[in-house]
């Protein structure tokens, strides 16, 4: 299978300071791919830098062989979305009119949307389940109502590659897993998915494979079974990791493991503020 | 309450048939009554219209209708437009419901160049000094204002509103300076300027304020649709594939532009670029395609009807438009204000 996305060399931060080093990593069509790491890795700035949102301080992103300053903003938008961390909106807009941004690539600039635009628009909002809020303002919805808008809104793009940032942080257990769910039936379908994620145990199960960031650099890439090993995970996070495998489904569950000497640490520590 | 979208333009309909009555209920009353009728035939008339040329229109009602008022009603009509779409361009620019057409400094370069002009005495030249004096002051301000706020091709909403700020104190300073040093007739004749005012306007005005608000409330609407993307923050507006920094420069250019030629025909006129783009958004939801039409035909008649109110509410004396907008408009802002804090349009 071709290549979908190449990034050679690449070198991330912000102004001088360089958060991340010499990135070097390719995506296939219908890959299902996760980002970790610790908090402050780099793994928004690496996702926001590679779909061009931010300047990259060295290095190549290629798309379909073709690299990322060779595509006009409205090319790589059908060709690449983006769903990002917090969004704010205001004003009153509904669930529908999020979803119908997503058509907005495709449109000349004197254009309105086409009723094939509407029928797409609403059927991606009744796949995600959000057909009935589409008349709804969506400072009105729920936090999982409003990520699973904005799912529609990606898929109303019908872009080839998909790139989500924390797509399920502040959701309830249902809707995040509903999120890994929606991602792996994508994935399914040929599109190919990279995506920041944070619980390790739901990346574990659902990404076939995991970039793992720390230390500077991509510390890792492979199969969950090969990433996710204590070495690796407590390096990255500068913590004692523990993984375990669930003997009932087979799962890899991951946790932190406190030593005998901090607990006691803790617990004298909380018998003074108690 | 917010209207159906399906209802859209029959409201915007609805609003062009208001502009037309406060247009009629603005040519007839005054401290000379002339009847509806009288007053269309004269314009029908002058325009060698097929229609009411049988009716006998005095001398005094020509005069009165022809060279008074109805240049002052159409120069109204088209600085309220122009206040009403460019507020709500630039609440859509900033995504704030608190933004105004003055908050990147318009109002204070013009009242800069207004000054200047009275100053250096060329505004008792040519009656068109002072506009381009004012013009040329908004402009050169958001230019400034922008530079100031531009970093690395971005132009960070705050800091845009910020510099906005700071060059609107800087400027107000060069005007106090300037106003310290002028005589009484000066004083008065910038103070006439500063209230904001229809009166003495005259089909100059009306030329000269035509076409670049026309024009430049024609190139909001053909945008309208790139504005409700722009809406949704840069970043969501980056990733489906808007040049931002064009679309935002433009659209804040042709806003700035808008309103700095009101200002420079009609002096500061407040609350109309604020109050009305949200009184629409609330009736008529937040869709830019609707949304810009709407303000503009809403500043229109909001502008005219404070106008005719002005003039009749203690006659002989008129009240002039910008103290009749801004007594009409703060008690209302004021009461958005306090609904704001749970309302769904922050």
């Amino acid at each position: 299978m071709n290549n979908v996305v190449d990034i050679s060399n690449l070198d991330i931060g912000y102004g001088s300071r360089c958060v991340i080093r010499n990135v070097n990593f390719s995506l296939k069509q219908g890959e299902m791919v996760g980002i970790i790491g610790c908090n402050g890795a780099g793994k928004s700035t690496l996702l926001k830098t590679i779909r061009g949102l931010l300047p990259k301080q060295r290095g190549v992103v290629k798309y379909m062989g073709k690299s990322l300053e060779e595509y006009d903003d409205k090319e790589l938008a059908t060709k690449v979305s983006y769903l990002q961390q917090h969004v704010e909106v205001g004003f009153g807009y509904t669930g529908k009119d999020i979803v119908m941004a997503g058509r907005y690539p495709y449109m000349k600039w004197w254009q309105r949307e086409s009723k094939a635009d509407e029928d797409l628009a609403l059927n991606c909002m009744s796949y995600t389940g959000t057909i009935d809020l589409a008349d709804r303002p969506v400072t009105e919805v729920s936090g999982g109502q409003k990520q699973r808008i904005l799912i529609a809104k990606v898929l109303a793009q019908q872009t080839p590659i998909i790139f989500l940032d924390e797509p399920t942080t502040g959701l309830d257990m249902v809707y995040q897993e509903e999120i890994f769910r929606f991602a792996k039936a994508l994935a399914a379908k040929g599109k190919t998915i990279l995506m920041v994620v944070h619980e390790l145990n739901l990346a574990a199960k659902y990404c076939q494979r995991i970039l793992l960031l720390g230390e500077g650099s991509l510390l890792a890439d492979g199969k969950p079974q090969e990433v996710f090993t204590e070495a690796l995970l407590s390096r990255a996070y500068k913590a004692d990791i523990q993984v375990e495998r669930n003997p009932l489904n087979q799962n890899l569950e991951i946790s932190t493991r406190i030593s005998q000497e901090d607990r006691e640490k803790e617990a004298a520590l909380l018998d003074k503020i108690c | 309450m917010m209207l159906k979208r399906e209802y859209s333009s029959v409201a915007l309909l609805f609003l062009l048939g208001l502009l037309v009555v406060v247009g009629c209920f603005s040519l007839t009353f005054g401290q000379i009554d002339v009847p509806v009728q009288d007053a269309m035939a004269v314009v029908t008339q002058k325009l060698q219209l097929p229609l009411l040329q049988e009716v006998q229109v005095t001398k005094e009602q020509l005069a009165v209708i022809w060279y008074i008022r109805l240049p002052r009603m159409l120069v109204g009509m088209l600085v309220g437009g122009a206040l009403g779409a460019s507020g709500a361009v630039m609440q859509g620019i900033f995504s704030n419901p608190l933004a105004d057409p003055g908050l990147i400094g318009i109002s204070a370069g013009a009242a800069t160049g207004a000054v200047l002009s009275i100053a250096l005495g060329t505004a008792t030249t040519s009656m068109f000094a002072m506009p381009a004096f004012a013009f040329c002051g908004s402009i050169c301000a958001v230019c400034l204002t922008v530079f100031l706020a531009m970093r690395n091709g971005k132009i960070p909403v705050m800091t845009l509103l910020l510099a906005g700020v700071a060059v609107g104190m800087l400027l107000g300073a060069v005007t106090s300076g300037v106003l310290t040093f002028m005589n009484e007739q000066k004083l008065q004749q910038y103070l006439f300027w500063m209230v904001g005012g229809l009166d003495y306007r005259r089909w100059e005005h009306v030329y000269l304020a035509a076409g670049p608000v026309l024009g430049g409330i024609c190139i909001m609407l053909l945008l309208a649709r790139h504005l409700n993307i722009l809406v949704l923050g840069e970043t969501e507006a980056k990733a489906v594939g808007m040049p931002v920094v064009k679309f935002r420069m433009g659209l804040l250019f042709v806003s700035a532009m808008t309103t700095a030629t009101s200002v420079c025909v009609s002096g500061n006129i407040g609350f109309v670029g604020l109050v009305i783009p949200h009184m629409m958004r609330m009736l008529l939801g937040p869709d830019h395609r609707v949304l810009l039409p709407a303000s503009a035909l809403g500043g229109a008649i909001f502008l005219v009807f404070c106008y005719s109110l002005g003039r009749i509410v203690m006659p002989p004396a008129e009240v002039r438009v910008g103290i009749m907008t801004a007594l009409l408009g703060s008690p209302y802002f004021l009461y958005l204000l306090r609904k704001m804090q749970k309302s769904v349009f922050l």
